[in-house]
């Protein structure tokens, strides 16, 4: 007998489960659907006609969890404008630069040290680099944050890693599914994913006029329609060229991002993304085993470390030099270290090119942590503050320094 | 008054306004609708208070800020009301017809059917239910109470320079 709609739906009762819980603690739904998925699977029970093993449905589980990368990236594209980030100012791009510097720095160091292939590397890097930018938002929403000072300067950081993330995934995935075999091979797949790059920036700046007749459609049934089927089909089509489905979907909403339709889509997409990013973040923790968690634990707990510590010195620097003071600055890295959904697609792009598996646990552990204790971190800053305060004793030189008289 | 407009990308506008007396206030215009309020302290560093509003909230709000829905009048007049009876301040202006004269004599009670609860007087000494000898001078300011009907004719009639020098 053919369970698949029973299957599924069980997978999403547990996933609204997850989502319900996490809403009650006042927490980002990832970490609870990655913790569910990996509950279930195939080591789980299986009651009468509740199969906890999603062996059935495995497959449409995690191809509707590839729909929703695809929409998380679409989105992303949307958001995306240079033209923002131009606009934004020295400071945010100061800021964004020495944050991809010193973290990024650390994430290629750490992973080389690890003693890990270049593929491996790069992706590791991007894990660690990538804030979540669902999770740092909903968090300064939650912590009334959204009129302090820092809170420009900590969204601009997170456009600016966005815009990173773009370019990097693009030539990563070049690499990762191309041929990285030759260093000619190598060559020509970053310059294959570039130029495909380059060919949807000319869209976007030179055909934006003819998008804007051709999507002028006021039906929503039509419209819909006609937006989805350029999403997959420009998704699928540039697998066949190895550049990433994923990319092909950020790059088709950059393009859109420059039509006057661009808020009528972002409407439209976002219940697509936040209904199929769940299942993506559930059919993630499905596809990894709790046992092989232990393998990766060291690994990931250096990389915590290692992020919390990057975040926060390039979060100290960027708020210094804007002209923020220490205690504002002490908030930017202690909210942009939460990691979450971009973390979770980089490492998956390493899985699709069949690197390394530790990448699985790892990543799937490192989010997880990150994804609680971030937020957390966030919360108690005003003591971590005072705590750092009294060890460098801040304060009493920002005093002094206001007062020359007295020193 | 400085304004400052900021995009937070993700969240919404945010509008930094610094007032006339130094007075730092961020107003946070949410993409679902919602609007944030926040006072800074006095050396702008950390939000002392805030507030959320929603959508028609908002609007409410600002109709009143914006003067649409109550127009201050001269600052003397400040009333409240409870249910038809109001209580009201009001400065008696120069050349109106009850100056110099005691409240016995316009005989406010069964003119108006009002009551006079105090009279402040110009060097700020405060009269609390003055009796019927009391005298009302120019300048004055009184605190009568009645129905709102009432207490408007008795404004207009005798606390108030109706011919207009």
């Amino acid at each position: 007998m053919d369970h698949l709609v029973l299957e599924v739906g069980t997978a999403l009762v547990l996933v609204a489960i997850a989502a319900l819980l996490a809403g009650k603690f006042n927490f980002s739904i990832i970490p609870f659907l990655i913790i569910l998925g990996m509950l279930v699977g195939p080591h789980a029970p299986k009651f009468a006609v509740i199969d906890l093993r999603f062996i059935e449905s495995e497959e449409i589980i995690s191809f509707l969890g590839r729909i929703g990368v695809l929409f998380l990236l679409f989105y992303l594209g949307l958001e995306f404008s240079i033209k923002k980030l131009i606009k934004s100012g020295r400071s945010i791009f100061t800021g964004g630069t020495i944050y991809i510097l010193i973290n990024f720095g650390l994430g290629l160091l750490y992973a080389w040290i690890m003693g890990f292939p270049l593929l491996e590397i790069l992706i590791i890097a991007g894990i660690i680099t990538i804030s979540s930018s669902a999770i740092v938002a909903k968090v300064l929403v939650d912590l009334r944050r959204t009129g302090n000072k820092e809170t420009e300067l900590i969204l601009g950081i997170i456009m600016f890693e966005d815009i990173f993330l773009a370019v990097y995934l693009s030539v990563v995935s070049g690499l990762v599914l191309g041929n990285a075999a030759s260093l000619m091979g190598a060559l020509t797949s970053i310059l294959i994913a570039l130029g495909y790059m380059l060919l949807f920036f000319i869209v976007a700046r030179k055909a934006t006029p003819i998008l804007n007749r051709l999507l002028d459609i006021s039906s929503n049934e039509i419209f819909i329609i006609v937006v989805f089927a350029s999403l997959f089909f420009i998704a699928g089509f540039s697998e066949t060229i190895h550049v990433a489905e994923a990319i092909g979907a950020l790059l088709l909403g950059l393009v859109f991002s420059e039509t006057e339709h661009s808020d009528r889509i972002e409407q439209l997409v976002v219940p697509f993304r936040d209904f199929f990013g769940a299942i993506f973040f559930f059919s993630f923790g499905l596809s990894i085993d709790p046992f092989t968690l232990g393998g990766a634990i060291w690994l990931t707990l250096g990389a915590v470390i290692l992020t919390i510590l990057g975040n926060f010195i390039a979060g100290m620097i960027a708020g210094r030099r804007a002209g923020l003071s220490h205690k504002a600055s002490t908030n930017i890295g202690l909210t942009i270290v939460s990691r979450g959904e971009f973390s979770i697609i980089m490492a998956n792009l390493g899985i699709a090119g069949g690197l390394m598996p530790v990448l699985k646990p790892f990543s799937a552990l490192y989010v997880l942590i990150l994804a609680i204790l971030g937020p957390l971190l966030t919360r108690e800053s005003k003591n971590i503050y005072k705590f750092l305060d009294k060890t460098f004793k801040w304060s009493q030189k920002t005093s002094k320094v206001r007062d020359p008289a007295s020193g | 008054m400085k304004i400052r407009e900021i995009e937070l990308p993700g969240i919404g506008q945010k509008f930094e306004v610094i007032t006339r007396n130094n007075e730092k206030v961020v107003i946070v215009i949410h993409d679902d609708g919602r609007r944030e309020i926040y006072h800074f302290d006095t050396d702008h560093e950390e939000s002392v208070s805030s507030v959320t509003f929603n959508d028609s909230e908002s609007r409410q709000i600002a109709a009143i800020l914006g003067g649409m829905v109550y127009k201050p009048q001269a600052l003397e007049t400040i009333e409240m009301a409870f249910e038809g009876l109001a209580i009201e301040w009001f400065k008696v202006e120069p050349g109106a017809t009850s100056i110099g004269k005691t409240i016995g004599e316009i005989d406010v009670r069964s003119n108006y059917n009002v009551t006079v609860i105090a009279i402040l007087k110009r060097n700020m000494r405060k009269q609390l239910s003055p009796g019927p000898e009391s005298v009302i001078e120019a300048g004055d300011t009184v605190v009568i109470s009645g129905e709102r009907q009432q207490l408007k004719k008795l404004i207009k009639e005798i606390l108030t320079n109706e011919r207009g020098d």
